[in-house]
């Protein structure tokens, strides 16, 4: 955290390398986080690259006082994919979760215990689809919580609601993001 | 407890965040209800897939296309940077000691008894090189050094004497080409200084190289 803020001070002064090593140090972040959010990686790429233009671009308004570069970076990402995903909601085809499971048990079923039904990569295909099959809101709570590892105190700061909406959201998400699994593992 | 208030409180179960009282109504009914036990079943399964679930890397490409767009730069590509390590090579001076770096290579590779014509795979396997190279021993080490002095030596007279010749001599044919740009006498004779580092070196190279 210190060390973000002083290459973010070092970016200030003109400091090309001290650039660099924020994005080396911070775009794997948020490249996974705009993945899991759209679950494109053609999407991730365009948006990361956006993302940290955006950021670049309003550095100097980047206060510490108000909380780390790691979460002031999460927040500007979270609203970029929010606007993303207002913009392209009209010419976006939603596949329903019947297709996705289709299209997952059509791989051979192996296995008694429904734990084994899904090969490992399957089933992380099978999480990826039921994420894309929540809605925006709760998506993005549970991904910051549970694959981007942030507390809830940061989530609260990101989404810039109180903590308590933000529990709820993760729980609702969570149980949410666990019926979808199993239906496609039925 | 119902089923409903079961669900609100799942993330505090599974995260342990309930008091005590809390759980053992919570464990009370998951003990009774099938349904709940289930859901708990395949809550756990979900956040056991989020924490397994690998992280991706960002293509290769990524952070030079951001700094091109925000610095205007990036870090030079491969070919550049081979370029800018190249260029120095065309300077008359490193040139002639790359030269001379390819002269010893095939000496070494002639002394060693290889023919290049007839290289194989094995032969460009370093132990075949330390064995071979024992073979020829010191003779070998012994005449790729002394011709090495020997151009050196060569170069070094030649040098001095242009700097010993009066200013308005003719410069001798056999002199070795400049790079345009140092025409004048005295840019020679910096030249040739700044060639051998300095006279007391040169000196001491050159009675050395003299010794049998
Ligand atoms: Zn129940």
């Amino acid at each position: 955290m210190e060390q973000d803020h002083e290459l973010v001070k070092q970016c200030l002064t003109g400091d090309n390398l001290a650039w660099e090593n924020l994005l080396h140090l911070h775009s794997r972040k948020i490249y996974n986080l705009c993945y899991r959010f759209t679950g494109r990686r053609e999407d991730a790429d365009d948006l990361t690259q956006e993302v940290f233009i955006k950021i670049f671009q309003t550095l100097k308004s980047f206060d510490p006082a108000q909380g780390s570069f790691s979460t002031w970076l999460n927040r500007v990402a979270r609203n970029h994919l929010v606007d993303h995903y207002r913009r392209t909601k009209k010419d976006r085809v939603t596949s329903s979760l019947e297709e996705t499971s289709v299209r997952i048990e059509e791989k051979p079923a192996r296995g008694e215990h429904p734990i084994e039904r899904l090969e490992h990569r399957e089933r992380h295909e099978a999480l990826q689809a039921a994420l894309e099959h929540l809605s925006p809101e709760l998506r993005e709570a549970v991904i910051l919580r549970d694959l981007q590892d942030l507390d809830y105190a940061e989530i609260a700061q990101v989404l810039s609601v109180p903590q308590g909406t933000v529990k709820s959201r993760i729980n609702r998400g969570r149980l949410e993001l666990a019926r979808l699994i199993k239906r496609m593992d039925e | 407890m119902t089923h409903l208030e079961i669900e609100h409180l799942a993330s505090d179960y599974l995260e342990g965040q309930l008091d005590a009282a809390a759980r053992a109504q919570m464990e009370k009914h998951l003990d009774a209800c099938e349904e709940c036990r289930g859901l708990m079943g395949s809550l756990r399964e979900a956040l056991d897939l989020c924490h397994t679930a690998e992280a991706l890397e960002p293509p290769p490409w990524m952070v030079p296309n951001i700094l091109r767009a925000t610095i205007g730069e990036s870090r030079p590509a491969f070919s550049e940077r081979l370029q800018a390590f190249l260029r120095p090579v065309f300077q008359l001076r490193v040139a002639y000691t790359v030269a001379m770096a390819v002269f010893s290579i095939s000496i070494l590779i002639n002394a060693s008894g290889l023919n290049v014509r007839k290289l194989r795979l094995s032969d460009l396997n370093p132990g075949t090189w330390f064995y071979r190279a024992n073979q020829a021993g010191h003779l070998l080490a012994a005449r790729a050094e002394r011709f090495y002095y020997d151009l050196r030596v060569v170069y070094e007279i030649e040098s001095r004497l242009s700097q010993l010749r009066p200013s308005n001599a003719r410069k001798p044919a056999s002199e070795p080409a400049r790079p345009a740009g140092g025409a004048s006498d005295k840019g020679v004779a910096r030249d040739s200084q700044m060639a051998w580092i300095g006279t007391s070196k040169i000196d001491r190279l050159a009675a050395s190289a003299r010794k049998p």
